[in-house]
């Protein structure tokens, strides 16, 4: 009996009472949304998240220039590069290609963080409201920008207003393509109002704001003004034209922050990132340890050779995946220093090591299969080695915004004003007098081909106005397999989403 | 009734009174009972036969017994052999050799909390014993199972030192963690796949727990099986000192399938680049400041040129014959109060590839106090150190050019070239080493008659430090970085409070009771840390000076993980026929989402000892006939910490002059996942463990006192609640998710055979054992396929799929329909324009996966496993061979366009079906003619043997010597030039080859 009784003090002290806080997960080195959004640091630190989508190489440092310069008549994939990619090319592309993925992922990562600061960052009452606003602002911007791209890549698409944090919120219908637009106008005319002209590399302010508004008003404008298919729900034009050229004049007319560089040259360079024109770009830099903090895209068209550029700097052999079209190449003039200085068609040997010394010119042709001009865009002049450059992608650019009031302002002396600052600076004369509506809005919108090329504006150029049709097939001969103006949403996203079409 | 009792007792009396009045009259007989090894047997019984004089060896194993001239003496211990011998006339002195019995059915398994004799297992329970596993070279234990256990699959397809297995029990039921787990003396280690935590030589046996009854006992950790390692104790009244010594040399165990003639390479190289639309390289030309001589120039037959002067055999400068070593000092022994066993273990085993090896030192204690007369404590420790280092070197480079420059100097071809194998062998540093120490303390408590009390606390602590150095000449990563270096710090620390009591007892003649139940408390903390540094000045410091480094990478973490458990298992015996076991755990995991914390497993077993009933009696020729049936829930919780819980992540921007970090969800992993880039961090709380019920059927034949013996058993597996990532709405934000969903099923046969076909002083056995597995997923939850991995780049496509009704893993892609004789083909695949000599495929498939309709196109599954063992012992000699078979799997072999394969190829000369033309930019696709049939047969283990007799030479009371071959000889249908054994995946692209394994053994007991 005594025994007994040892028998059940052992066990009892052994034994656990059942505890489940034991069992309660306390995690090492990961904040959550309960610790998080205190300060003015993290409400910063939560803006800052929200922007590092921008250069990864599944955003606009690599799938966003594919997405929408591959299908044009300006960048061909070469051959026995990736599948995906060559289908994008021929037009091709369907719900499971491997490229169009990423390209419909990635905007909704960036929503969901900026979606984070909108929600959480009001709440934060330590810090003064003018900063909480122009963080806020930021955000609304992002998300903004995220369905601008979705919008115009996919059309119809869901949309997360909210952070999705719980594993019922995943799975949303789509919205109309009307509903996104008013979200987008919404989000940005309330940005605009909340942001400063303060000015940081690879972030966006009040002015960026007024050329993105002023792009989705010209969107809209020209897309119900040519009948581009999805934009019938656009009431009126014209009035779209106005509300483009509003913003668009704000930012040409009202603000000394930005204007356009005398030197085509030195928008793309990497020492000059504080330059006139950028209002935002996807910020990189080679001192970065993965490719998304710093760039891989120069490579992306760049010969697979060792060489030397001409400004002497030593390439370690590029991917050679973007090669430059005949189409544009041959239709720039000859003197236009678009295609003079911003398209590299000779290259050098590498000479003895990697001294200074550069060896033999070598001329490449717009005909070859594999090595041919490419993009002086992106090239970063103090490349040490390996596949890290500091080259940014360009998002939103003056002359880009410069060029969507001429086009909002049609054969105006304000039109024909901007776009004579572009030809000139291009070395180029004015365009005719006297032209009509449709042809001046024609010849913006091959002045933004030169203008713009690679930097990932021209198959939204071409769907907007309704031409994918009249240049790719009509005048270029190419063939579309499918929708020309919106990209099939993935079929992962079909498949894992089942209130999609509800 | 008690009548009954008092006649027996009278009459024993009686018999003892008698018996001691006989034995005054008669003389002793003295001697020394040893086993075949010339081991002391303590405690063996000595009868004289038909009389009840009888004696129990003593601690040294010498007996004592009155015995007249003529009698006979009946020897019987547990484990051996029974053996009568008749006294001579005049002797006083018997020593006596005892063989170890064929199959014992007393032997004891160890089960999981306790020990059952083997003819009372009511589950299914696959066991070895120590010195039934192959003397090999070999850094862990898995390797050495592979074929020794039906139900049991073990694939090690690489043949690098120290490299680790996949271990399958009874098939694959789990998307998260498909391991077996590990227990090493009581305390669970984790996953199977690197048991290197003990030598060889101390394991006693390894037991697998198979099926639900057996398994569940590990709870939300069994359903993929259980691994029970037990290693020796000392035996009371002995005291010896072993030494174990294998030395090994090895030798490439196929021809390689390599280019030997440059004239072939470039002419192949040439017409490859051709064919693809580049130039040519091979045609006496710089290419930037490289000169590529022309293929007449290889031949001597340029009148310009002398002929090339270079020719690299790749696989004399990299490959050798290595020679491996092991060592193992053993003292044990005890008395009948203290028991020991100490042990020392040195293992080196050197690598095909040069500068490539792994070493390793075990050292172990073993020792158990009784302190009382019911009590015992005892300490266990094994500590382990291992250094693995170098790594797997091509053999496939360029053979026209040198390897060195006349410098001495690594040569490279061209500016972009950083394989130079030898460069990678010196040059880079890429070495881990690692420490273990298992050890645990218990105290045994017989409370009262049949009831034991045992606490055990134990820890298992793991450490590991990797370095990493790549020069910037050496390799391309070292290239991009100028010079890439890194330290990563690994330790874990686990451990395990355990409280439990066992009761064991006769209730009258017919009813058996054994209870286990007990607690047990598991607190797991993993913490890893990484810097890695990228551009250094020079290489000169490798990484031993990472400060110095332009860019870093930083990383750590931590995870913890407490598991809670109660488990019980109940045994009864009715008539020594009816067997009944119940046995269920309840674990409390903090991996569980909050709405799930506890889970609870219970089974059941029944087995029916059919011989043991009176109707069997008249067929004595049958020793055992048992049926045996279980059926019951295990779970397995192989899922990461954290995952029920929402988290946010970091990362860097680039603005203001300098990377700011920011803090938000998804966190994203850049890794090697499914997809490439995975963002994650959505918790889900209502995460938990998988459910696998189990069947088993099984029976047990011996025949003629086990001399033969067949073991079946069928069982089905049916898991449920696949942990897996779901893939979710893209549109979320997020990638993946941690959830359950999912059904896999496994239906198997297994069986083991033996037959002793000669006893005596010529003894031979044979046995063997199969094992089916079919493996179905019935649901993967979401669409109806998943891919294993991403995109794998030769073939532009993810090639691995679980899809609704088909076996796990199949691979997906296109039919081959031969090879494109005319110029103008459309691919149906993408749409290309085909060119003579490109391959032809067949698309329109019916799978939902990729973009034209892709088909399934093989199954890694075999279709079962086999292997078959004999022995052979006559006076001192004995042989023993395994062979080890897989039969029914397909290969995906990236690796088929083999040189030899390429001078096959198509020309418009040689318009082969078969092999496509040579084409630098060609982009491949997954098709049947990557698919080849992975059946093999593999010589896998001949060992030869020579014991001296006991006491031969002074002060050695034992002495072996052996040959051991290992990896002799496969016969497959596969590529020759290499070894067929492939991972789970099927997916084979170059392994790090397999040697052939030739050891001289020695084992010498003082």
């Amino acid at each position: 009996m005594k025994k007994l009784k040892y028998i059940a003090l052992i066990l009892a002290a052994t034994s656990f009472t059942a505890c489940r806080k034991q069992l309660e997960e306390k995690p090492y080195g990961f904040l959550s949304t309960a610790n998080f959004y205190k300060t003015e640091a993290d409400a910063n630190s939560a803006l800052i998240y929200a922007y590092s989508i921008l250069p990864d190489l599944d955003y606009y440092s690599r799938n966003f220039i594919t997405l929408t310069e591959a299908p044009t008549e300006n960048m061909e994939i070469a051959a026995g590069k990736s599948a995906d990619n060559v289908l994008l090319d021929k037009l091709a592309a369907t719900s499971v290609n491997g490229t169009l993925r990423p390209g419909f992922q990635l905007p909704y990562v960036g929503a969901n963080r900026a979606n984070l600061v909108i929600t959480y960052v009001p709440g934060i009452t330590t810090m003064s409201e003018a900063a909480r606003n122009e963080i806020v602002g930021e955000a609304y911007t992002l998300r903004a920008l995220h369905y601008f791209n979705l919008v115009r890549l996919f059309g119809a698409v869901p949309m997360h207003l909210e952070p999705v944090d719980d594993p019922s919120k995943t799975n949303l219908p789509k919205s109309s393509i009307k509903d996104i637009y008013d979200q987008i106008i919404s989000d940005l005319t309330k940005a605009q109002g909340m942001m400063d002209q303060v000015r940081h590399v690879g972030r966006i302010n009040q002015v960026g704001a007024w050329g993105l508004l002023s792009k989705v008003y010209l969107t809209l404008a020209s897309a119900k003004d040519t009948g581009s298919p999805g934009y019938d729900f656009v009431t009126n034009a014209d009035d779209m034209y106005a509300k483009a050229k509003e913003y668009a004049s704000k930012v040409v007319n009202d603000q000394t922050v930005y204007g356009l560089d005398p030197n085509l040259v030195d928008i793309y360079d990497v020492n000059k990132k504080n330059g006139p024109e950028h209002l935002l770009d996807a910020s990189a830099d080679r001192t970065g340890t993965n490719e998304g903090l710093y760039s891989k895209l120069p490579k992306m068209f760049m010969p697979n050779l060792n060489f030397k550029l001409p400004n002497k700097v030593f390439v370690p052999g590029g991917f050679n995946e973007f090669l430059t079209e005949a189409a544009l190449y041959n239709s720039f003039d000859n003197s236009d220093k678009r295609k003079t200085q911003l398209i590299i068609s000779t290259i050098y040997d590498v000479g003895a090591g990697n001294s200074p010394f550069v060896g033999t010119p070598q001329n490449l042709s717009i005909t070859d299969a594999y090595t041919r001009p490419f993009s002086n865009k992106y090239n970063d002049s103090g490349w040490q080695a390996g596949d890290q450059t500091s080259c940014n992608t360009p998002i939103l650019r003056f002359s880009d915004i410069l060029l969507v009031y001429a086009e909002a302002c049609g054969p105006t002396l304000e039109g024909y004003n901007a776009i004579k600052a572009i030809r000139t600076r291009a070395g180029l004369g004015d365009l005719p007098p006297n032209l009509t509506v449709k042809q001046f809005r024609d010849a913006v919108l091959q002045e933004r081909s030169w203008e713009l090329c690679f930097e990932g504006q021209r198959l939204f150029d071409l769907r907007r106005t309704h031409n994918m049709e009249n240049i790719l097939v009509n005048k270029y001969g190419k063939t579309i397999t499918g929708d020309a103006y919106f990209f099939p949403i993935p079929q992962s996203e079909v498949d894992r989403n089942p209130n999609l079409n509800n | 009734m008690r009548t009954i009792f008092y006649t027996t007792f009278i009459c024993v009396i009686l018999l003892c009174v008698n018996a001691a009045s006989v034995l005054a009259q008669q003389r002793q007989v003295t001697g020394l009972v040893t086993d075949a090894e010339g081991i002391t047997l303590p405690g063996v019984t000595i009868v004289v036969k038909g009389t009840a004089t009888r004696t129990v060896s003593d601690v040294k194993g010498s007996y004592t017994i009155n015995a007249p001239g003529g009698a006979t003496l009946v020897f019987t211990f547990i484990g051996m052999q029974s053996r009568e011998i008749v006294v001579g006339a005049q002797q006083s002195k018997l020593d006596v050799t005892l063989q170890n019995a064929t199959r014992d059915l007393n032997d004891v398994v160890v089960v999981g909390y306790g020990v059952t004799k083997k003819r009372d297992v009511t589950g299914s329970v696959g066991s070895i014993k120590g010195s039934d596993l192959n003397r090999v070279p070999s850094g862990n234990v898995d390797q050495l199972l592979q074929g020794k256990i039906a139900g049991v699959q073990v694939m090690a397809p690489s043949g690098q030192p120290g490299a680790g297995a996949t271990i399958r029990v009874r098939g694959y039921g789990s998307r998260s963690d498909a391991n077996a787990l590990v227990v090493i003396d009581g305390i669970p280690l984790g996953d199977a796949g690197d048991i290197k935590q003990v030598n060889p030589d101390d394991i006693e046996s390894i037991e697998v727990l198979k099926d639900a009854s057996s398994s569940a006992i590990y709870g939300s950790r069994g359903a993929n099986g259980v691994i029970l390692i037990t290693t020796r104790k000392g035996k009371s009244g002995q005291a010896r000192i072993t030494l174990n010594a294998l030395t090994t040399v090895s030798t490439l165990g196929n021809k390689l399938d390599v280019f030997r003639d440059p004239v072939e390479f470039a002419t192949i190289n040439n017409e490859s680049r051709i064919n693809g639309g580049e130039a040519p390289q091979y045609v006496g030309q710089k290419i930037g400041d490289f000169y590529y001589p022309s293929v007449a120039e290889l031949r001597g037959i340029d009148p310009s040129k002398p002929k090339w002067p270079y020719y690299t055999d790749w696989a004399k400068l990299v490959y050798r014959n290595p020679v491996s070593q092991s060592y193992t000092l053993t003292a044990d022994g005890g008395n009948d109060k203290t028991i020991y066993a100490i042990s020392g273990n040195y293992y080196n085993e050197q690598g095909l590839a040069i500068k490539n090896g792994y070493e390793k030192y075990v050292g172990r204690v073993n020792l158990e106090q009784k302190l009382k007369s019911n009590v015992t404590a005892g300490i266990n420790v094994i500590s382990t150190w291992t250094k693995n280092y170098g790594q797997g070197l091509s053999v496939d480079r360029n053979i026209i050019f040198p390897a060195l420059n006349d410098d001495g100097s690594y040569f490279h071809i061209g500016s972009n070239d950083y394989g130079n194998p030898l460069q990678i062998a010196n040059e880079v540093l890429n070495q881990s080493k690692t420490i273990d120490l298992l050890s645990s303390a218990f105290v045994s408590w017989d409370i009262i008659k049949g009831l034991n009390l045992r606490s055990r606390i134990s820890n298992a602590y793991g450490n590991s430090i990797s370095d990493n150095y790549q020069p910037r000449d050496a390799t391309g990563t070292g290239y991009q970085f100028q010079g890439f270096g890194q330290l990563s710090n690994y330790s874990s620390n686990h451990l395990i409070i355990e409280n439990f009591l066992t009761y064991d007892r006769d209730f009258g003649k017919n009813h058996h009771i054994n209870f286990v139940a007990g607690t047990s408390y598991e607190n797991t903390n993993v913490r890893t840390s990484l810097i890695q540094g990228q551009g250094f000045v020079n290489d000169i410091l490798k990484n031993e000076n990472l400060a110095g480094a332009t860019t870093y990478v930083v990383a750590n973490n931590l995870t913890r993980t407490v598991l809670e458990s109660y488990y019980g298992r109940f045994n009864y015996s009715l008539f020594n026929r009816y067997l009944f076991t119940f046995t269920a755990r309840t674990d409390g995991s903090s991996k569980f989402g909050d709405n799930n914390k506890y889970a609870f497993f219970p089974t059941g077993a029944v087995a029916w000892k059919v011989n043991e009933e009176a109707f069997m009696k008249n067929i004595p020729q049958v020793s055992e006939l048992k049926l045996r049936g279980s059926y019951g829930l295990v779970g397995n919780q192989g899922i990461s910490p954290y995952q029920s819980l929402s988290l946010l992540g970091s990362y860097k921007y680039f603005t203001d002059g300098g990377f700011q970090t920011g803090y938000g969800p998804p966190f994203f992993n850049d890794g090697t996942n499914v997809n490439g880039k995975v963002f994650n961090g959505l918790g889900n709380k209502s995460l938990k463990w998988e459910t696998t019920r189990q069947l088993d059927l099984g029976v047990d034949i011996g025949l003629f006192d086990q001399r033969f013996t067949i073991s079946a058993d069928y069982y089905y597996k049916h898991t449920t609640d696949l942990l897996r990532l779901n893939q979710i709405a893209l549109s979320s934000g997020y990638s993946v998710i941690q959830i359950n969903d999912g059904v896999i099923d496994n239906k198997g046969f297994e069986l083991g055979v033996n037959a002793q076909i000669l006893q005596g002083e010529l003894s031979w056995n044979v046995g063997g054992n199969l094992s089916i597995n079919r493996n179905k997923v019935l649901n993967i939850g979401g669409g109806n396929s998943i891919e294993d991995t991403g995109v794998i780049e030769a073939i532009r496509a993810p090639l691995n799929y679980f899809i609704n009704g088909q076996p796990a893993n199949v691979f997906v892609g296109y039919m081959f329909d031969g090879i494109n004789q005319v110029d103008g083909n459309i691919s149906p695949v993408d749409n290309a324009v085909q060119k003579a000599g490109d391959i032809k495929y067949l698309a329109g498939g019916p799978l939902p996966v990729g973009q034209n309709g892709e088909y399934i196109i093989g199954n890694p599954n075999p279709k079962f496993t086999y292997s078959l063992n004999t022995s052979l012992k006559y006076h001192r000699f004995d042989f023993s061979a395994q062979v080890y078979g897989v039969q029914g799997n397909d290969i995906f072999n990236f690796s088929k366009f083999t040189p030899s394969a390429q001078l096959q190829r198509w020309t418009p000369d040689n318009p082969s079906n078969v092999y496509p033309s040579v084409n630098s930019t060609r982009v491949n696709y997954a098709s049947t003619w990557y698919v080849q049939d992975g059946s093999f047969l593999r010589i896998q283990n001949v060992n030869l043997g020579y014991n001296f007799k006991p006491n031969a030479l002074k002060g050695i009371s034992n002495l072996r010597v052996y040959f051991s071959g290992n990896n002799l000889y496969t016969f497959t249908k596969f590529n020759p030039s290499y070894d067929p054994e492939v991972g789970e995946n099927g997916q084979f692209g170059g392994n790090y080859r397999k040697p052939r394994a030739y050891s001289l053994g020695l084992n010498v007991t003082f």
